[in-house]
């Protein structure tokens, strides 16, 4: 097997990263409302939120980054930031690879669609092209074991069935960077068992793996760092065992 | 090498076009779901689209007809005409301000170019409009109209109306994720235009100070542009080429710089 040699190469590079939200202070979604405020010369008020606050760190090659925090603390938004669906209002986000969010595993299934028309779908929302699909497709119905249902629509499938064949499209091609929220528990045990072979295989082979999770005993086990972000900002990064043991003091002090 | 890189070397408006190109596949791909799914679970499938602006006529003509039967003769294929203009304009736009409002759920989970949906609406709206054009000439061959060179004009006439149906979804669009509302507005608005268009009576029965306000509603010259080779079997005119033309691609122009210039902010929003 092809080993990558785990080099000392960045991979992921977040410098000065704002997220900012613009929190208006009444709710008005309705132009009606917009309209009628305007006439009557009261200005709409806006607070800023800042979801991410000046955060900078980098990552390299082959590392496993476990992400903590409480809820809230702006985790999922690092996740979306790094996986380019907002853009940092402030600062700047480089990665050198693609990337793999298993955050939302069939992003863009259509429920009246068969189970391989939605492998070219969601295929085409992750950015292969067609003819790549066609010659992964019987790699990818294999691996989902959804068998014979492969042809029959999506919304006669079991969830478990769905989040297989999500999983089954979003790995098939070993992915420079894997995003997770939470150790994946896709499917039965058995399928458990092969997803999370399938992703220590790709760390393996050098894949980069950063996991948001709760669970102090998952992060110690699969992560060598770990990040504490907490009300938008980067309050600790290191060994993860150091990082766990602040974070645990901080909670129960 | 360089993935991504979140400061843009490219302005917004050529960027989302390049990533459009890249992403050309999936648009296709939700182009043809959104027709499949529309007729999938129907027996007459495909035929309603054909079925759909014949029946809208038959009733509207029973409605009409002898209201105007002495200044147009064939009512049918001067009414139709006007009918499948201004649905392709209405439905794209209005299912394009629909899917960006509620359905944008994937904009906010994954990264896709932010106009993939719109531009799969007008891709659909533009199948169907093609479907309806047999309509078209079924009617026309049922009321013995003449069919004459003029038609050739219809591709011209029919990318003159795609164009600006993508700019004007563009925009409106982008409004309804600013402003929820903006699709009721919207919805009034056209149920207004559709009266205040000659689409099922001739700009000849108005008074003549209402005709002359007619050239500042652009739905006007769309209607007409696609009419004129039809009904009337004449090459429409040059003014008329010239100003729906411009309209058509300032306003895709105008919706694009519009729509690419705040869409890093839809993900925010939605």
């Amino acid at each position: 097997m092809w080993v990558f040699k785990a080099v000392n190469k960045t991979i992921i590079q977040l410098d000065n990263v704002t997220v900012r939200f613009r929190v208006p202070h009444e709710k008005i979604p309705t132009f009606q409302e917009y309209a009628i405020r305007w006439l009557k010369k009261r200005r709409v008020t806006y607070s800023n939120f800042n979801a991410l606050n000046d955060v900078s760190f980098s990552v390299q090659q082959g590392e496993t980054i476990g992400i903590i925090g409480a809820n809230g603390a702006g985790k999922s938004t690092l996740l979306k930031v790094i996986s380019r669906v907002i853009r940092p209002t402030q600062g700047r986000v480089l990665l050198r690879g693609r990337i793999a969010p298993l955050l939302e595993l069939g992003a863009g299934f259509d429920d009246e669609m068969t189970g391989r028309e939605n492998i070219f779908l969601n295929g085409a929302v992750l950015g292969f092209s067609r003819k790549d699909i066609a010659s992964r497709l019987e790699g990818i119905v294999n691996f989902s074991g959804i068998g014979e249902f492969i042809d029959a629509p999506i919304r006669t499938y079991s969830s478990g069935m769905v989040a297989r064949l999500g999983f089954a499209i979003a790995t098939d091609v070993q992915p420079e960077i894997l995003i997770m929220d939470e150790v994946l528990s896709v499917g039965d045990a058995e399928f458990q068992k092969k997803s999370m072979a399938r992703i220590m295989k790709y760390h393996h082979n050098g894949s980069t793996i950063l996991i948001v999770s709760h669970n102090p005993n998952s992060v110690n086990q699969l992560c060598n760092r770990a990040i504490w972000i907490e009300h938008g900002f980067l309050k600790m990064i290191g060994q993860t065992s150091d990082v766990l043991n602040q974070y645990s003091r901080n909670i129960y002090s | 090498m360089i993935e991504y890189d979140s400061h843009k070397k490219l302005p917004p408006f050529l960027d989302e076009l390049i990533q459009l190109f890249h992403y050309h596949e999936l648009i296709f791909l939700i182009t043809g779901n959104i027709l499949k799914n529309r007729y999938k679970r129907s027996v007459l499938g495909i035929l309603w689209m054909l079925l759909n602006p014949l029946l809208q006529t038959i009733v509207l003509a029973i409605a009409f007809g002898a209201m105007f039967k002495s200044s147009l003769s064939n009512y049918p294929v001067y009414l139709l005409s006007g009918l499948l203009t201004w649905n392709f304009i209405t439905q794209t736009t209005q299912y394009s301000m629909g899917t960006m409002a509620y359905g944008g759920g994937l904009l906010k989970k994954i990264y896709i170019p932010r106009a993939t949906y719109i531009i799969a609406a007008v891709g659909n709206g533009f199948v169907n409009f093609m479907i309806s054009i047999f309509s078209m000439v079924i009617v026309v061959l049922f009321l013995g109209h003449p069919i004459e060179s003029s038609w050739f004009f219809l591709p011209f006439s029919i990318i003159i109306i795609t164009v600006f149906s993508l700019g004007f979804a563009l925009l409106l669009s982008t409004a309804s994720v600013f402003f929820v509302d903006s699709i009721d507005i919207y919805q009034v608005l056209i149920q207004a235009f559709f009266f205040l268009t000659p689409i099922i009576y001739p700009i000849s029965t108005l008074p003549s100070y209402w005709s002359g306000l007619m050239a500042w509603n652009p739905f006007y010259y769309f209607v007409e542009i696609f009419r004129m080779p039809i009904y009337e079997n004449t090459l429409p005119g040059n003014d008329l080429i010239l100003i729906s033309s411009l309209l058509a691609t300032s306003t895709l122009l105008i919706g694009w710089l519009i729509f690419t210039s705040k869409a890093d902010q839809l993900a925010y929003r939605l």
